[in-house]
C-alpha cells in the first residue's frame, strides 16, 4: 500500500516534470528521474509524445517578424514626452497640495510660452532648412522619395530576419564594415568601411554569407571603386 | 529551434541595464533592439494585430527606463524584461477582452485546411492553445515558445513553482481534451 502510494506521488511529480524535460531546461537529477520513471510508465511515454508535439508545432510556428524602427521612434517620442514635462507623472498619480496649484499654473503658463515659442522656432527652422543643401534625412518616405545616405556610407545591405546581433557582428568583422546608420523602414543597412579593404572585396565577402538577403554599393563610393 | 531564453550576451544586457538607470537612453535604445524581435514574435502569438504587440512592448519599455535603478540582480536582466512584458501583455489582452475584441480574430478566420499534416497538427494546437485561460497558455508558452525553466517562469509571472506546475498541468489537461476534438480523429 505504502509503496503504491509513493510510487504513486513519484508518478504526479515526474508527470509535473515532463514539459521542462521536453524543452531541455531541467536539471542533471531531475532528468535523470523522468529517464528512470519513463522506463516502467506507459503513461508517462505517451504523455511525453503528446507534450513532443506541442512542442513542435509551438516553435515550428516562429511569430510574427516585425522590424523595430518605427517603433523605436514612437517610444523615442514618448520618452522626449516624459523629458519634456517632468512633473507630469506626479501629475498622474499624485492629490495636489496646498499652495502647489498655483506654482503648478505658473509652471503651465510657462510651458504654454514655451510650446509657441518652440512651435515659433520649429516653423523658422523648418523654413530654413528648405534652403539648406544638406538636408536631414526625412523622418518618412514615399516611393519617390529618394532615400539620403549618411555620408560615410559604403555599402547597403538587407540581413535575413532571424539573424543574430552575434552573427551579424561577425559577418561585419569578416567584411571590415560598420553599420553607421539603420536599419530603415525596408530592413536596409548603411555601413562604412572600417579599413582600406575595397568596397568590391567588402561587398564580396558580405554576398557569401546566405544571412545577407542584399548587399550593394552605394552610389559614389561604387563609382570610385569600379572606375570608368 | 534553440531555446531563445539562452542569451550569450546576459553580461551585455547587465552593463546596458546599468546604463540605462544612469538614464542613458542610447543604452534602453540598444537594449529595446536586442529584445524586439523575441518580444514581437512571443507577443504576436497572443495577439494578430501589431499595434498591439507594438504597444505592450513599448509599454514595457517604459517601465524598464523608469524602474532600471530598481532592478536588483534577483535574476537575470531578460527574466526581468520579460516578467514587464508578461503582466503589460496580460493588461492589455485582459482589457481587449474585457472591450470585446476577440485576440485572434483574423487568425482564427486564416486558419488553414492545408491537408499536409505537420500545418495542421500546429492549426489544431494553435486552436487548443487559444482555449486556454491566458495565465495557463502564457505558462506554456513561456516554456515551450521562449524556452525558461519552471524556476524562470516562477520569476516572470511572480508566482510560487506550485502555482506554475499548476497552471501547466491545468493547460496540459484542457489541451489534451481539445486537441482529438479538433483533430476529428483522436489522434494528435
Amino acid at each position: 500500500m505504502n509503496g503504491t502510494a509513493n510510487q504513486l506521488h513519484e508518478h504526479r511529480e515526474v508527470s509535473e516534470l515532463i514539459p521542462w524535460y521536453v524543452n531541455a531546461r531541467i536539471g542533471d537529477a531531475d532528468r535523470q528521474r523522468v529517464d528512470a520513471h519513463l522506463r516502467d510508465c506507459a503513461e508517462c511515454r505517451g504523455e511525453l509524445q503528446l507534450q513532443r508535439q506541442v512542442h513542435a508545432a509551438i516553435t515550428a510556428d516562429p511569430g510574427i517578424e516585425y522590424m523595430p524602427t518605427a517603433s523605436l521612434k514612437r517610444l523615442q517620442a514618448r520618452l522626449d514626452g516624459l523629458d519634456a514635462t517632468p512633473d507630469a507623472a506626479a501629475r498622474a498619480s499624485g492629490a495636489d497640495r496646498p499652495g502647489q496649484r498655483s506654482m503648478r499654473w505658473g509652471r503651465s503658463m510657462a510651458a504654454s510660452i514655451a510650446v509657441m515659442a518652440l512651435a515659433i522656432g520649429i516653423l523658422a527652422a523648418g523654413l530654413w532648412t528648405r534652403y539648406q543643401v544638406h538636408a536631414r534625412p526625412l523622418d518618412y518616405f514615399t516611393v519617390t522619395t529618394a532615400a539620403a545616405h549618411p555620408p560615410q556610407e559604403v555599402i547597403r545591405a538587407v540581413f535575413a530576419p532571424a539573424t543574430t546581433l552575434v552573427e551579424l557582428q561577425s559577418i561585419l568583422d569578416e567584411a571590415q564594415l560598420r553599420i553607421v546608420s539603420g536599419p530603415s523602414e525596408a530592413g536596409v543597412y548603411s555601413l562604412a568601411a572600417n579599413s582600406s579593404l575595397s568596397v568590391s572585396a567588402s561587398l564580396g565577402l558580405l554576398r557569401t554569407h546566405a544571412a545577407v538577403r542584399f548587399a550593394e554599393a552605394s552610389g559614389p563610393a561604387a563609382a570610385a571603386d569600379h572606375p570608368q | 529551434m534553440p531555446p531563445l531564453v539562452m542569451n550569450p550576451l546576459k553580461e551585455h544586457d547587465s552593463t546596458l541595464l546599468a546604463a540605462v538607470a544612469a538614464g542613458d537612453r542610447r543604452a534602453l535604445e540598444q537594449l529595446y533592439l536586442s529584445y524586439h524581435r523575441r518580444l514581437a514574435r512571443f507577443l504576436s502569438r497572443f495577439t494578430s494585430r501589431y499595434e498591439n504587440v507594438e504597444e505592450i512592448i513599448n509599454d514595457t519599455f517604459m517601465v524598464v527606463w523608469q524602474h532600471a535603478k530598481d532592478f536588483r540582480h534577483a535574476s537575470q536582466v531578460s527574466t526581468w524584461i520579460i516578467g514587464i512584458a508578461y503582466r503589460t501583455a496580460l493588461k492589455s489582452l485582459r482589457q481587449q477582452k474585457n472591450l470585446g475584441f476577440p485576440p485572434d480574430a483574423e487568425a482564427l478566420a486564416e486558419t488553414s485546411t492545408d491537408p499536409t499534416g505537420e500545418t495542421e497538427t500546429q492549426d489544431w494546437v494553435m486552436q487548443g492553445l487559444r482555449q486556454l485561460p491566458l495565465e495557463q497558455r502564457f505558462t506554456l508558452e513561456l516554456a515551450y515558445h521562449l524556452g525558461h525553466s519552471l524556476e524562470e517562469i516562477a520569476a516572470i509571472t511572480d508566482s510560487p513553482v506550485g502555482t506554475v506546475k499548476a497552471r501547466m498541468f491545468h493547460a496540459r489537461e484542457k489541451l489534451r481534451r481539445s486537441l482529438p476534438q479538433l483533430g476529428g480523429g483522436g489522434e494528435l
